[in-house]
């Protein structure tokens, strides 16, 4: 069987999801037996140019430059997918959207001027056609491990999209909202994680961004319940997907 | 000793049950307070068991706190019964399937309420129609302690659906816990035995008014605003009616009361290949407020919340009675206390009765 040709490529994003495919440590050697890693900067020295089968993304398109690479990987390469917060949501970079980037360009950079930065930071589909998004901050290797697999398998891959609670009481977890009064995400989050936060006690973060017909609107007034403050709502709603327009629509609301 | 007789011990005797039952081969799953929640774990020794507390119950809220009664956590036998995730079978590269080996294991629970005996009664519908082997294996070995419900949560309404809060039959024993007297009732040839264990006398005239005094109140406690007197006929004339609209606003779509309920059985099947060329089946808990669960090739026919909100309140309380010859709903108010946002299906279920009685 030809091994499948893969190029992983960042724009703006911290590395961590491409290292995902380094995390896999056991897998890896088995994986390279069926995937060539065509283009892996982050991984090797020899990397040749398209065309790829398949182009993994991270991060989020931030640059004109960026703009430019992204669409030239999008005609290099059969599937495109977009992997983590970033290249899915904008990630946290898109925190940057709720200001004015001119003006971090002055706060951090001696010559502003030197700095070309698009007004907002986008995930990649708000440039090119993704075929598929792995959700996540960062993405978990076993959902990415088992996105390949079931490419390698020619099924249609398939990964959750409902809410987070699922994932998090198959585990045999306690609703962190009702039995402590934490703020969690995971009644409006897309299943993906297995649950980490909540599984240590901790509200959900909402990394995998917004479940499939979410209602955070209503999770807000639960929240108002609980006694947070329109700031601390609109604070818990504008995190690692805050770009993901049902988060951005709430979060607005409160401030 | 009658399997039907009512007898008299002293609460202390339960630990004699407990280790009755280690003697006798069983794993003992029983309710243990862990991070602040009653949950329902293997036990292996009588200390572990929950004592001196109490579970307050409200929509959207659990706590516990000093007490002298409890009644349950979010785990219920299903999570025993019918795990979340079950393994159906590999297969291999080479395109052979391999199953799981299964050990036979002896389950009994010590210390449900009513509410879950009922449940584990309303499984024992579903799988005679769904056939589960694992769950039929696990169920020929279950031994089933009860203890009788005196003091219902403010969410519970086991007396409207006819589970409790007194367990008529299905155990092997049950007991009920009167200040330090222990009223105990066996159920079944292995509950004679457990009970001979016991240091047990035929109850007294006085001890038994104060059981039923005690029962009654408990009874009184357990009401929903509704009867279930045509209640499957009403909900369907209701069909249509604005409540389920009206409630469905409030609601997530977290599907949290389908993942807590102790009868919910739909599944989902997933596959899971493995880089080696093999891949597992395996069987998780799926629920119809979920999004994707109505959703099939070629389209979706409960895109809308309140549909399948809808669909969740007519299932447990028509169509499950077309289907199985039983309520789906057995009253324990799991979905009530351990739905985030607190939605009160006795609320709805009321609402739309007194919408039907009046011709509205």
């Amino acid at each position: 069987m030809r091994k499948l040709k893969v190029a992983v490529y960042k724009f703006s994003g911290c590395d961590g999801c491409q290292l995902q495919f380094l995390n896999m440590e056991e897998e890896l050697l088995q994986l390279t037996d069926k995937v060539e890693f065509t283009m892996f900067y982050e991984a090797k020295r020899d990397n040749k140019p398209g065309p790829y089968d398949v182009a993994f993304v991270e991060g989020a398109i931030s640059t004109p430059h960026e703009v430019d690479v992204v669409r030239k990987l999008r005609e290099e390469s059969d599937i495109v997918v977009a992997i983590g917060a970033c290249a899915t949501y904008g990630g946290i970079q898109a925190l940057r959207n709720w200001a004015n980037v001119e003006e971090f360009k002055r706060y951090v950079y001696p010559n502003p001027e030197w700095i070309e930065a698009l007004k907002t930071a986008e995930p990649a589909s708000a440039y090119i056609k993704v075929d598929y998004e792995i959700y996540g901050c960062p993405v978990s290797k076993e959902q990415l491990l088992l996105f390949i697999n079931q490419l390698l398998r020619h099924k249609v891959p398939v990964l959750p999209v409902d809410s987070l609670c699922n994932e998090c009481k198959r585990k045999g977890n306690v609703c962190v909202i009702v039995a402590k009064g934490t703020p969690c995400l995971g009644p409006v989050t897309r299943a993906g994680c297995n649950a980490i936060c909540p599984t240590y006690g901790r509200g959900c973060y909402g990394c995998y961004g917004p479940m499939i017909d979410p209602k955070p609107e209503l999770l807000a007034e639960k929240f108002k319940e609980l006694n947070l403050t329109s700031k601390e709502i609109a604070l818990l709603l504008r995190q690692f997907t805050n770009w993901a327009k049902p988060f951005r629509e709430v979060s607005r609301r409160y401030g | 000793m009658s399997v039907t007789g009512l007898y008299l011990g002293r609460p202390e005797d339960l630990s004699k049950l407990f280790s009755g039952l280690l003697h006798l081969g069983y794993e003992v799953i029983g309710y243990k307070v862990v991070d602040n929640v009653l949950r329902l774990v293997n036990v292996r020794n009588f200390s572990e068991l929950a004592k001196d507390i109490e579970d307050l119950q409200a929509p959207g809220k659990y706590r516990i706190q000093r007490g002298d009664f409890f009644r349950h956590g979010p785990d219920s036998p299903k999570k025993f019964l019918y795990p979340s995730e079950l393994k159906l079978f590999t297969v291999m590269g080479d395109w052979s399937i391999r199953y799981p080996e299964v050990d036979e294991v002896k389950l009994a629970f010590f210390g449900i309420k009513p509410c879950d005996l009922a449940s584990i009664k309303v499984m024992d519908r579903v799988q005679g129609v769904i056939g589960d082997e694992y769950f039929k294996l696990l169920r020929s070995n279950l031994v089933l302690i009860v203890e009788n419900c005196t003091r219902p949560a403010s969410t519970c309404f086991c007396a409207t659906m006819g589970t409790g809060p007194r367990a008529k039959n299905g155990f092997d024993l049950s007991y009920t816990r009167i200040g330090d007297k222990l009223v105990v009732e066996a159920g079944s040839e292995l509950g004679v035995k457990l009970l001979n264990l016991m240091d047990v006398v035929p109850i007294d005239n006085v001890t038994y008014r104060e059981f039923e005094d005690v029962m009654c109140k408990a009874y009184m406690a357990a009401r929903a605003d509704f009867t279930t007197d045509n209640l499957p006929e009403v909900l369907e004339l209701g069909i249509n009616s604005s409540v389920f609209t009206d409630v469905a606003s409030r609601c997530l779509g977290c599907a949290n009361c389908n993942l807590v309920c102790p009868t919910c059985f739909c599944f989902d099947v997933v596959d899971v290949p493995r880089l080696d060329g093999s891949a597992d089946r395996v069987r998780v808990w799926d629920g119809c407020l979920n999004y994707t669960y109505a959703m099939v090739a070629g389209g979706h026919f409960r895109p809308d919340i309140w549909a399948r909100y809808r669909h969740f309140v007519l299932h447990k309380f028509a169509y499950w009675i077309k289907q199985f010859g039983v309520f789906g709903c057995v009253g324990c108010g799991r979905c009530i206390t351990w739905c985030p946002v607190g939605i009160d299906l006795r609320e709805t279920v009321s609402r739309i009765f007194k919408e039907v009685k009046s011709g509205g």
